[in-house]
């Protein structure tokens, strides 16, 4: 009779010592990486204060601010959990039942993402013309958010173990017990994460309410930058957003708790047995089906409508093909230095307790709750100032990437990290690894899916942005995404086409690619 | 000169603010074994991560070989200190094979055909099969892993053994067997070992020098024989084993109890104190009805244990029924009159 | 293991060689940079129709009027750029207040009628547009069109017209109402639009509504509507334009702007875009393209499928005279911003 492993849990672990004090690089690191973070930050307090008391005041405080800001809130309040009962229900579909063709799915739920923002809202306008308000904003950006929530949720699930749920089965509880009571607080810290990066991201939302005739306080925003030109003006309310994103942080941190999350005992789980579906199987394909309708049908089909009004000759290869190559590069570069930088800042998040560690992690996410035309500008104005030879070059969009989009690869790889349990990192230090060579080879490698999903979401973040592109990218610089709004703009919506296809397309590959290679790496 | 292996003098440490190990010294001679036996929660694992450098101490120094290697100040970190360290599920890595996991410690290039021989050598020495190489942890039996790990730590051929609870996970069956092959390998390869156990049976059965632990220090260190037959205090004798108290009188070094006169092994005052006994020191054997009555009992209960069988005997007088443990060939029934010998020496204790 | 980390160290050099040859730009090549708020077709074939003039090379950096004409003021004295096309007038007019147009030569100058330009001479127009209101055909009849702008605020309207409020490109419409006919009218037309208009985000939005027949009217600028007539027409098949002439602020033209940048290296050939631009050639490239945008130098006469731009009787109002901050403070008054 083979003896069951002794049950794993994540649960908090309370021994403190020098194995989780961070080295001098990874400190380093880190702290760079929040120094970078104060750039946009401190051009916005600084646009506070130039602007003075009174007309800050001015500003924000009008009735029809109060609107739009309610109007913020509403939406991060609704949207939020909408995203976690369809972002874990996903996830947990795809990877812990016997759903046939569930291969096909994976990856597929990570093109949403993708879909540009304008593109998803002129569509849903398109079949409900009278679609406004909270419930149209909350429409859209569910369907375009909840892969923030699949990703981690999915990759944290992948790595539990199953002796924990068969120990509870045995104690008599059910599949909905053992899901409620056993799995469901394992994701917590997923959860949370994806929760986080989804209200941050609805803060900062813009293009995606275009048609929907629904305003957020971004709008507010973009009308100083509209109206004055007045760059103070504009990222001096950009605070408030800031502001907003300290409450958010707040919640999540305490919602997390104190515990750092790892793993108690090795980790050799045996592969979990995907729970049968029996007769549900056509209730989950078809709810599986209905949400890829919503929310890749439907920008589909207007995408390829205007293909169909276009013809063939809106496929003008040379430059699709130069933008393909382009955009690639840009994203490629951007995701792997996101992710490998997200690594010393998740460390420090997930093995280490205390304010200073939790100021790290949250200083990344406040610069993402920032329109990105103000983290533009700051870097504008910044590095016009200080270091004129990198204005506008490949190092600097990149740059600019790395900072917008850290949250993204943070969230997956601080999920990952947890789920690695410290007695294995300890069992490669007492074999003569040091902790970088361990670092190298157990950690690394066992985090491998998770940051494979951080990556998958930077590099379409990358394809999707537009204006920090505009401004900081090298003169000369033409993405699909420039490419798609230089022609939706002039309404030719037939040649934008092919643009928002190849955009929409390209992240299904690349996820499965980065799946692949990763669980591969961490041979699950 | 023997140069003592393992040398740890004052060791000290404390978390928040509970103080987990209070001066604790032990010494290691090279190619022996310790025990560290004591419950869950004295201490016995923060000691062995301490020797390890998991963590360091608040005072005290950890000496291997000669160097030190933890103090206060300074600590050598553990991917230098050279030693073997298994964890109590034995912690392989999920994402190598088994002969990866073996060879991970050794220097690369790992495909060498050196290497792999001396993977196979090394699943030998636990027992396994050289097929064993190929597969990956999660097919293993918990105690197939366990055993893997110890290879995997012995390929460095480290100086000193750490090993955690190393047998807690298996089954009583497995138990017995592997402990018996593991004490074996590591003797045949005569590396110094510091096992941690709360399995006082193990700790006896394994060990050339066993430390009792209670709340952070250490009650008795030993060879087993001392510490099971002379036990410095009461802790330590009932952590070892089963005890019978007799209340006596000592005059001279010996005891006069209700089971007759009984030598004393140490030094003691004149006087009312208490005896402790082994179970196995009782001998009951069967009286006809027609014989004295002096030193006679009758048997209440009885418990069949396979090999040995308690018997729970209600000596004549007010004293405490006794459990005495013997073979169970022919045992005794209930309400049978035994007589009890006592053999052998008891201790006087507090 | 070895070969584990030295293909990492080969991939990280990699990167680092890439970032480093790249991080330094483009600043020292001889191509004329434009930062082009424009329309990116028409600019295309501006620049293509000038390099093949001239033979000067000229790149430009497509973006937005507001991210273009915010970056050109964070940029400042340090900007890369030479020339700044824009869209609308009012990004024009803040870069002007930042000080950062050089004058435009005296030529350039007197290929430009004087109302499509602002005294000051810091930049001119170089295409324009004009206000229109778009009707679903539907659901309007040609009688029952509004004859002024101003009636959109009587009650009769409420609910029936839409227009985006938030689009610097409205607003600049406002500020004409200011000029033209006063503070108090201009924030009584304001209250009215905030009971009877529908708020959307921009031109296209409120196209797309009136073709939808979410309202019946709508206040856009008109080559949205002919440029969705020449491609899939999906925005506009059940809508008209309608002109309101008599020099109703209704009727309001709108400049795009072109200047030069005072901190240019290459000021002679920016320059010299600027006079190619709004000469014959240049403008000849509004009269026969697809932009639908009219022409106002050289006396070239609009694109054939549009109405003749002085048919339009549209307001005389200078363009750098509009008082953005003024409007938006109305409009802010009126909970519409």
């Amino acid at each position: 009779m083979v003896a069951p492993p002794i049950p794993h849990a994540t649960a908090p672990v309370t021994r403190s010592g020098p194995t989780t004090r961070p080295g001098p690089l990874v400190a380093a690191t880190v702290a760079i990486l929040v120094a970078a973070t104060f750039i946009p930050l401190g051009y916005v307090a600084w646009s506070a204060v130039s602007i003075g008391w009174t007309r800050a005041f001015e500003l924000i405080v009008r009735p029809r601010v109060g609107e739009l800001l309610l109007n913020t809130v509403a939406l991060v309040v609704i949207t939020v959990p909408l995203c976690v009962v369809i972002g874990v229900g996903v996830a947990w579909l795809v990877e812990r039942t016997d759903l046939p063709g569930r291969a096909f799915w994976r990856p597929l739920f990570v093109a949403p993402l993708a879909v540009p923002a304008f593109v998803n809202s002129y569509a849903w306008i398109g079949v409900i013309p009278s679609l406004h308000g909270l419930w149209a904003g909350v429409l859209v950006t569910t369907l375009s958010y909840f892969p923030f929530m699949y990703l981690p949720v999915a990759a944290t699930l992948r790595r539990l173990d199953p002796a924990v749920e068969e120990s509870a089965r045995a104690l008599g509880s059910d599949s909905t017990g053992v899901f409620f009571r056993v799995v469901l607080p394992q994701l917590r810290l997923a959860i949370l994460g994806g929760g986080l990066l989804i209200g941050v991201h609805l803060l900062a939302e813009f293009g995606a309410f275009a048609m929907v005739r629904f305003d957020t306080f971004t709008v507010a925003i973009f009308q100083q930058f509209q109206v004055t030109f007045d760059g103070a003006a504009g990222s001096m309310l950009a605070g408030v957003l800031v502001l907003l994103c300290l409450v958010l942080l707040v919640g999540e941190a305490s919602a997390r708790g104190q515990a750092r999350f790892a793993r108690i005992g090795a980790g050799v789980p045996r592969a979990a047995t995907p729970i049968p579906l029996g007769r549900n199987v056509i209730t989950a394909q078809a709810a599986l089906a209905a949400l890829a309708v919503l929310a890749l049908g439907v920008p589909l089909w207007t995408i390829l409508r205007w293909l169909w009004i276009g013809g063939s000759d809106v496929w003008v290869l040379d430059d699709i093909g130069t933008a393909l190559g382009q955009t690639i590069g840009l994203a490629t570069m951007a995701a792997v230095l996101t992710t490998v930088l997200a690594f010393p800042v998740a460390w420090v998040a997930v093995r280490s307790s205390g304010f200073l560690a939790r100021m790290v992690e949250g200083a990344n996410y406040v610069t993402s709750a920032l329109p990105g035309i103000v983290t533009a500008l700051a870097l504008v104005t910044v590095t016009i100032r200080v270091a004129p030879p990198l204005y506008q070059s490949v190092a600097l969009i990149v740059f600019a990437y790395v900072l917008l989009f850290m949250p993204r690869a943070l969230v997956n790889v601080r999920a990952g990290l947890a789920q690695v349990p410290i007695s294995l990192e300890e069992a490669s230090r007492s074999l003569g690894s040091s902790p970088s060579a361990t670092f190298l080879r157990v950690t690394l490698r066992l985090t491998a899916p998770a940051a494979a999903a951080g990556a998958s979401l930077v590099f379409v973040a990358v394809t999707t942005e537009l204006t920090a592109t505009l401004l900081l990218a090298p003169t000369g610089t033409r993405t699909l995404s420039m490419l798609f709004w230089s022609f939706s703009s002039e309404l030719d919506y037939a040649a934008a086409a092919p643009y928002a296809l190849v955009l929409v397309v390209l992240a299904i590959p690349v996820t499965l690619v980065l799946f692949r290679q990763s669980t591969k790496a961490a041979a699950l | 000169m023997t140069t003592t292996l393992l040398d740890v003098k004052g060791l000290a440490k404390s978390f928040s603010r509970n103080t987990v190990l209070h001066h604790i010294d032990l010494d290691l001679q090279p190619g022996s074994t310790t025990a560290v036996v004591g419950s869950s929660g004295c201490g016995k694992t923060t000691l062995l991560r301490l020797i390890a450098g998991f963590e360091n101490p608040d005072a005290g120094t950890v000496t291997i070989a000669g160097r030190q290697v933890a103090s206060p100040e300074r600590a050598v970190a553990p991917h230098r200190r050279s030693l073997g360290y298994v964890a109590q599920d034995g912690a392989l890595f999920p994402h190598l094979t088994v002969g990866q996991n073996i060879a991970y410690g050794l220097p690369s290039p790992a495909r060498g055909a050196q290497v792999r021989a001396r993977v196979t050598e090394l699943l030998e020495t636990v027992s396994l099969d050289g097929s064993y190489a190929s597969r990956r942890p999660h097919q293993l039996s918990g105690g197939q892993q366990q055993r893997v790990a110890l290879a995997r730590a012995l390929a460095r051929k480290p100086v000193l053994m750490l090993l955690d609870e190393p047998f807690s996970a298996l089954d009583t069956g497995l138990r017995a067997s592997t402990r018996k092959a593991v004490a074996g390998l590591l003797a045949d390869s005569g590396v110094t070992t510091l096992l941690v156990t709360h399995d006082q049976e193990e700790a006896l059965s394994i060990a050339d020098q066993v430390a009792v632990m209670r709340d952070g220090r250490f009650t008795q260190v030993g060879s087993p024989q001392q510490v099971y037959r002379q036990p410095a205090d009461r802790f330590t004798a009932e952590f070892l084993g089963d005890c019978i108290s007799l209340s006596c009188t000592v005059a001279a070094g010996i005891a006069d109890s209700a089971l007759g006169r009984i030598r004393v092994q140490q030094r003691v005052a004149d006087g009312p104190a208490t005896l402790i006994l082994r179970p196995e020191q009782l001998v009951a054997t069967v009286v006809s009805d027609g014989e004295g009555l002096n030193g006679v009992g009758t048997v209440i209960a009885t418990e069949f244990l396979g090999h040995d069988i308690l018997l729970t005997i209600d000596p004549a007088g007010d004293a405490a029924p006794l459990v005495v443990r013997q073979h169970s060939l022919n045992p005794p029934a209930i309400d049978a009159k035994v007589r009890i010998e006592v053999v052998g020496t008891g201790v006087v204790l507090e | 293991m070895r070969r584990r980390w030295s293909r990492i160290a080969v991939v990280m050099s990699i990167l680092a060689v890439v970032l480093g040859a790249t991080a330094c730009s483009s600043s020292e090549s001889d191509e004329l940079l434009i930062y082009n708020a424009q329309h990116e077709s028409l600019t295309k074939e501006w620049v293509d129709a000038f390099t093949k003039e001239t033979g000067i090379k000229v790149t430009y950096r497509q973006g937005g009027d507001t991210e273009l004409g915010n970056q050109l003021v964070a940029e400042g004295a340090g900007s890369p750029a030479d020339v700044f096309l824009t869209e609308n007038s009012p990004a024009m007019a803040a870069v002007e207040r930042a000080g950062l147009f050089a004058d435009l030569e005296a030529d350039t100058i007197d290929q430009v009628p004087a109302q499509y330009r602002p005294a000051t001479g810091k930049w001119t127009g170089v295409a324009a547009r004009t206000t229109v209101f778009v009707y679903n055909k539907t659901r309007l009849q040609p009688d029952q069109l509004p004859k002024s702008l101003l009636d959109l605020q009587q009650p009769a309207w409420n609910g029936r017209w839409g227009a985006p409020p938030t689009k610097a490109d409205f607003q600049a419409i406002v500020a004409a109402l200011l000029q033209l006919k006063g503070e108090p009218a201009t924030a009584q037309w304001l209250a009215g639009m905030k009971a009877n208009a529908k708020i959307y985000n921009d031109n296209i939005a409120t196209l797309k509504a009136v073709n939808a027949g979410e309202v019946d009217g709508g206040v856009i600028y008109h080559y949205y509507w002919f440029r969705d007539q020449s491609k899939t027409k999906e925005m506009s098949a059940n809508t008209e334009l309608h002109y309101f002439r008599n020099e109703d602020p209704g009727a309001f033209v709108s400049l795009s702007g072109g200047g030069v940048l005072k901190s240019s290296k290459k000021l002679e050939q920016a320059q010299q875009f600027l006079r190619f631009i709004t000469g014959k050639s240049g403008q000849e490239v509004l009269e026969k393209g697809t932009s639908f945008e009219y022409p106002v130098a050289s006396d070239v006469p609009a694109n054939p499928a549009l109405p003749s731009l002085n048919t339009l009787q549209a307001p005389a109002v200078d363009p750098s005279t509009l008082d953005a901050q003024k409007v938006s403070d109305l409009m802010t008054k009126d909970g519409l911003l």
